[in-house]
């Protein structure tokens, strides 16, 4: 496996709004979801997804109801709101856009300047 | 999302708290949970799982409290602990408190008040249209740089040929007598000419302003009154409008009231409307031009346009405007242009202030902090995070200081009050100086702003304090760490410097104000009475009426008892200048044109020079013989003689006023020489006066000068008599302006006594909170230092070595804020060089003795502290520790 990456800056809240976008999940959810989806190669601190869904929820973009876990527990479920898809959607163009150009600044080679 | 939502999430989430609290737990606890069985089953033991879990979660509380804050409830909510928190240790610390509160309750009551000036007389825009658009004119000297009023060829020539303005308008303030109806009063007021009012675009409260047409000869006399006038003397009664008031003898009909707040001078009574003749010269030089540029005509193509029209005039009337040009200012600069640079180098001093008081309150915050290290320390260990404390500490300091700033605003209500009484009368637009929304907001800006300012010095360093050693020393002897005394003693320097500043400012302002006192005025200022009268034109038409009114009012005031002297004249020292006017000099200026002189004008009786005590250099004074039918005379003063006759002797000589252009006037001979007086005010340059026997000169106004006997301890206990001797010839004349000399000569330096009053009130103020700052660093760093103390003078230390060490530190920081403070003193001073008379900004005198009172001042606070640490027992310091 390779080494775990550290989440660049701001990169949780998308993560977030990406694994709650494919179906409604509890935090323990969200945490097994990204790290399923990442294929474990994103180190995340299982504490600050916490305030980070908390943030999300305060600004409207997802929301959440109380619910039943697998296993007949108590468990706190969160989906995407309307405007949370809009906004993953932004997000992930702005990041595809942004992930280009910098692949392609850090691609340069010395005689295409 | 909306603003809505988010308020009501927060809402929400404060009103449901112990369930949000409850359900955060939950959620938590069930993500440790599930993560603790996917562990065991994959083969982790039960106990070590919940461990594992625990761990890779991070800390509960801290994720909670992040969790908090993410939802928006902390915000408010710790802002309410902190508050709560913060009065709680204000409250148990009163002495504290209490320091804190006062220091910055005077630094910003003081600011807010000054500011309330500023706001009224620099900021508040004109209450006119546009008033940017607005410029004065007057005549210059290009030459000498002097400038004078217009006449009215000059205001005609302008009007005719002007392109860039709109309204060309021209006023001439004016004393009015106002008889008839009531008692008669003297006013003060403008006469206008027609365009006034339009060129300020002021429509009245009530009737009409001026038309066009009416200031061209033939024009029925009109008036329009002030609104303070208005209320005054009729009630604010609207029926006015329409009747005849008797101005000056003659009737005016009231055809309008302005509005409250039109001019700047609350003064101002009225307006009437110049009625101007056909000029055969030019002169006599009385009006100020008033114009509004046209839209998109700038100020420079004004002043181009009024430049090509005075060279027109130079060509045509080279012995008068030689070297004339036109001078074009805002008017907003021509009213209050006097004052500014001196409220603004106050309200820089106020800010000083204000800044040394913020940095005592920032020393006292540091040693409080000392003593709170340990608390501080908990709270950190606990979990509180580094912002959170700064914003605890900074939430204090801005109540602190918001505490301070209500304190400041009820005394800055006082102090604008005071700040007026003992401001100069004449001070413009006087009337809109109040404390309204611009200084309220200035108030709160400067409050918050010091608050932070004194508050981030103490929360910066208890950030930086390492925890484990403060929790370690077990909050005995938390002592000084170093940043925390080196940030206590930058503080310090800079109030020394700061108050280095102000007080050599102080001590430059104080300097030439003792100059400008000492000025000779050129008269005897004792047992002096003066007054005005003004004789009104309708009733006092010809030169002989004029002349046997005067002749009368002397003959019976000199008889009075406690009478020595009296005389009339025209203008009066220090600074009632009246006229001024050019003349020739025999055999010297009729063919040069570069010759012709100016000198202050003044109509004299012979007793005016004993009155005043003017000394008599040479020939004789005015006498009762002449008369308008003997030989024209005149007195010159000692600059006028030695400016034209350095080698020879006057008496004898010939001059007249005026130029070629006035044949008519007559030569007079020189019969005496006079000390010089100043009439433009003590600062002024020594002009030349030339003195006609008012027999052979009529003027209509003059003033009274009574010399009393020096038995008589107050000159102003015959004011009644004399009055009464002026109603006994004429019981409708106003008597004004009663004054003595004294009072004339105080209140001539009202401004300069102003500003120097003021700025030493602030340089002692600095003073005295820098020397308390001194004191404070050093009685805390021996109260700190009292073990060293106690085992240095165990190992046999004298003493004087310890008195010499503590007054050695405090002295190393009073020189190094000393020198900063000369150094920047030097640099800013310069701008007080406008205010001052007789003194350098550079003066060497003051740039010793200040630095040397500070010192002084330094060293007495030092000494206070250093004597109680020579009282240090060295065993009962050693058994403390």
């Amino acid at each position: 496996m390779d080494k775990q990456l550290d989440l660049l800056q701001g990169t949780l809240d998308m993560l977030i709004l990406k694994a709650v976008s494919l179906g409604p999940l509890h935090g323990y959810g969200v945490l097994l979801r990204i790290q399923q989806i990442s294929k474990d190669r994103l180190e995340i601190q299982q504490g600050s997804l916490y305030p980070a869904l908390y943030r999300l929820e305060h600004q409207g973009w997802i929301t959440s109801e109380w619910g039943e876990s697998e296993n007949k527990r108590k468990a706190k479920y969160y989906r995407l709101t309307a405007a949370g898809r809009r906004k993953l959607q932004t997000e992930t163009e702005n990041w595809n856009r942004m992930a280009n150009v910098m692949a392609g600044i850090l691609g340069t080679k010395s005689e295409e300047v | 999302m909306t603003l809505w939502a988010r308020f009501r999430s927060w809402l929400g989430a404060t009103l449901r708290r112990s369930r949000m609290e409850s359900e955060m737990d939950t959620e938590l606890r069930f993500h440790m949970e599930a993560y603790a069985q996917d562990l065991v089953r994959s083969g982790v033991p039960q106990h070590e799982a919940i461990r594992q879990a625990q761990i890779e979660f991070g800390g509960i509380e801290r994720v909670k409290e992040e969790g908090r804050e993410a939802r928006g409830v902390t915000l408010a909510e710790s802002l309410v602990q902190d508050l709560r928190y913060g009065v709680r240790m204000f409250v148990k610390n009163p002495g504290f408190t209490a320091a804190a509160v006062i220091a910055l309750a005077v630094g910003i009551g003081a600011n807010t008040a000054l500011f309330s000036v500023v706001n009224g007389v620099l900021l508040r825009p004109l209450p006119y249209r546009d008033p940017s658009r607005l410029v004065v004119v007057s005549l210059l000297n290009q030459k000498t740089q002097e400038t004078f009023p217009l006449c009215d060829a000059d205001f005609l020539d302008w009007r005719a040929q002007n392109q860039a303005f709109t309204d060309v308008s021209a006023f001439s303030g004016n004393r009015f007598n106002l008889t008839g109806a009531g008692v008669p009063e003297q006013v003060m007021g403008d006469v206008v000419t027609a365009e006034f009012f339009s060129t300020l675009s002021v429509k009245p409260a009530l009737g009409r302003t001026l038309l066009p047409d009416e200031d061209r000869p033939g024009s029925p006399h009109l008036v329009v009154l002030s609104y303070n006038f208005w209320q005054r003397r009729y009630g604010s009664n609207p029926g006015v409008i329409g009747q005849t008031l008797v101005l000056n003898g003659s009737s005016s009909t009231v055809i309008g009231v302005m509005p409250p707040r039109f001019l700047p001078s609350p003064e101002t009574a009225l307006w009437t409307n110049l009625v101007m003749d056909p000029p055969t010269f030019r002169g006599p030089y009385y009006l100020t031009g008033q114009a509004r540029l046209k839209p998109g005509v700038t100020i420079e193509q004004g002043r181009a346009e009024l430049g090509i029209i005075a060279h027109r005039i130079e060509q045509q009337n080279p012995l008068t405007n030689s070297n004339m040009s036109f001078r074009v200012t805002p008017l907003e600069e021509a009213i209050v242009g006097d004052v500014r640079p001196s409220l603004l180098v106050l309200l820089g001093a106020v800010a000083f202030v204000l800044l040394i008081a913020s940095a005592n309150v920032a020393n006292l915050l540091l040693a409080r902090a000392a003593t709170r290290e340990k608390e501080v320390s908990i709270r950190a260990a606990l979990g509180a995070s580094r912002a959170r404390l700064t914003r605890q500490l900074l939430t204090e300091s801005v109540l602190l200081a918001a505490i301070g700033g209500s304190l400041g605003l009820l005394l800055a209500r006082w102090g604008v009050k005071l700040l007026l009484e003992l401001g100069p009368g004449n001070l413009p637009r006087f009337e809109e100086i109040a404390i309204d929304g611009r200084v309220l907001g200035f108030t709160c800006l400067i409050s918050l702003a010091s608050g932070i300012l004194f508050g981030l010095v103490p929360a910066v360093q208890s950030g930086r304090s390492d925890l484990n050693k403060s929790l370690k020393k077990g909050g005995r002897n938390a002592a000084d760490g170093q940043g925390r005394s080196r940030a206590r003693s930058i503080l310090v320097v800079a109030e020394i410097a700061l108050s280095v500043v102000l007080l050599a400012g102080a001590g430059l302002m104080l300097k030439s104000f003792l100059r400008l006192q000492a000025v000779n005025p050129g008269v005897n200022p004792d047992n002096a009475l003066t007054m005005q009268i003004s004789l009104p034109q309708q009733l006092y038409h010809d030169d002989g009426q004029l002349i046997s009114f005067y002749q009368h009012l002397l003959e019976k005031v000199q008889t009075l008892p406690g009478v020595e002297s009296a005389g009339v004249g025209m203008s009066l020292p220090p600074n009632l200048l009246e006229v001024t006017d050019y003349f020739t000099v025999e055999g010297q200026g009729a063919v040069s044109e570069r010759m012709l002189g100016l000198a202050d004008l003044v109509f004299a009786s012979p007793d005016y020079f004993r009155a005043l005590g003017v000394p008599l250099i040479k020939g004789r004074y005015f006498v009762a013989a002449d008369r308008a039918d003997t030989a024209k005379v005149a007195i010159v003063n000692r600059t006028l003689a030695r400016h034209y006759w350095p080698n020879e002797n006057p008496i004898g000589k010939r001059l007249k006023t005026g130029g070629t252009e006035r044949p008519k006037n007559p030569w007079m001979e020189v019969v005496g020489i006079v000390g010089d007086i100043k009439y433009s005010g003590l600062d002024a340059a020594p002009e030349m006066v030339l003195y006609e026997p008012y027999q052979q000169a009529a003027w209509s106004s003059m003033y009274l000068v009574v010399r009393t006997s020096s038995k008589l301890d107050d000159p102003a206990s015959l004011t009644s008599a004399v009055q009464n001797a002026v109603w006994s010839l004429d019981k409708d004349l106003p008597v004004a302006h009663i004054r003595t000399m004294k009072q004339l000569l105080s209140e001539s330096v009202e401004q300069p006594r102003f500003r120097t009053v003021l700025l030493e009130m602030f340089a002692l103020t600095a003073l005295s909170l820098a020397t308390v700052g001194i004191y404070g660093v050093l009685a805390y760093s021996v109260s700190q230092r009292r073990h060293e103390i106690g085992i240095r003078m165990a190992l046999g230390a004298k003493r004087s070595d310890v008195v010499r060490q503590v007054v050695g530190q405090g002295m190393v920081l009073t020189s190094i804020g000393v020198g900063i403070g000369v150094t920047g003193a030097f640099a800013l001073t310069r701008f007080l060089s406008r205010l001052l008379y007789g003194v350098r900004p550079t003066d060497p005198a003051i740039f010793v003795f200040v630095p040397l009172l500070m010192s002084c001042a330094a060293l007495l606070a030092c000494y206070v502290p250093a004597r109680r640490a020579t009282r240090v027992d060295p065993m009962v310091a050693l058994r403390y520790e």
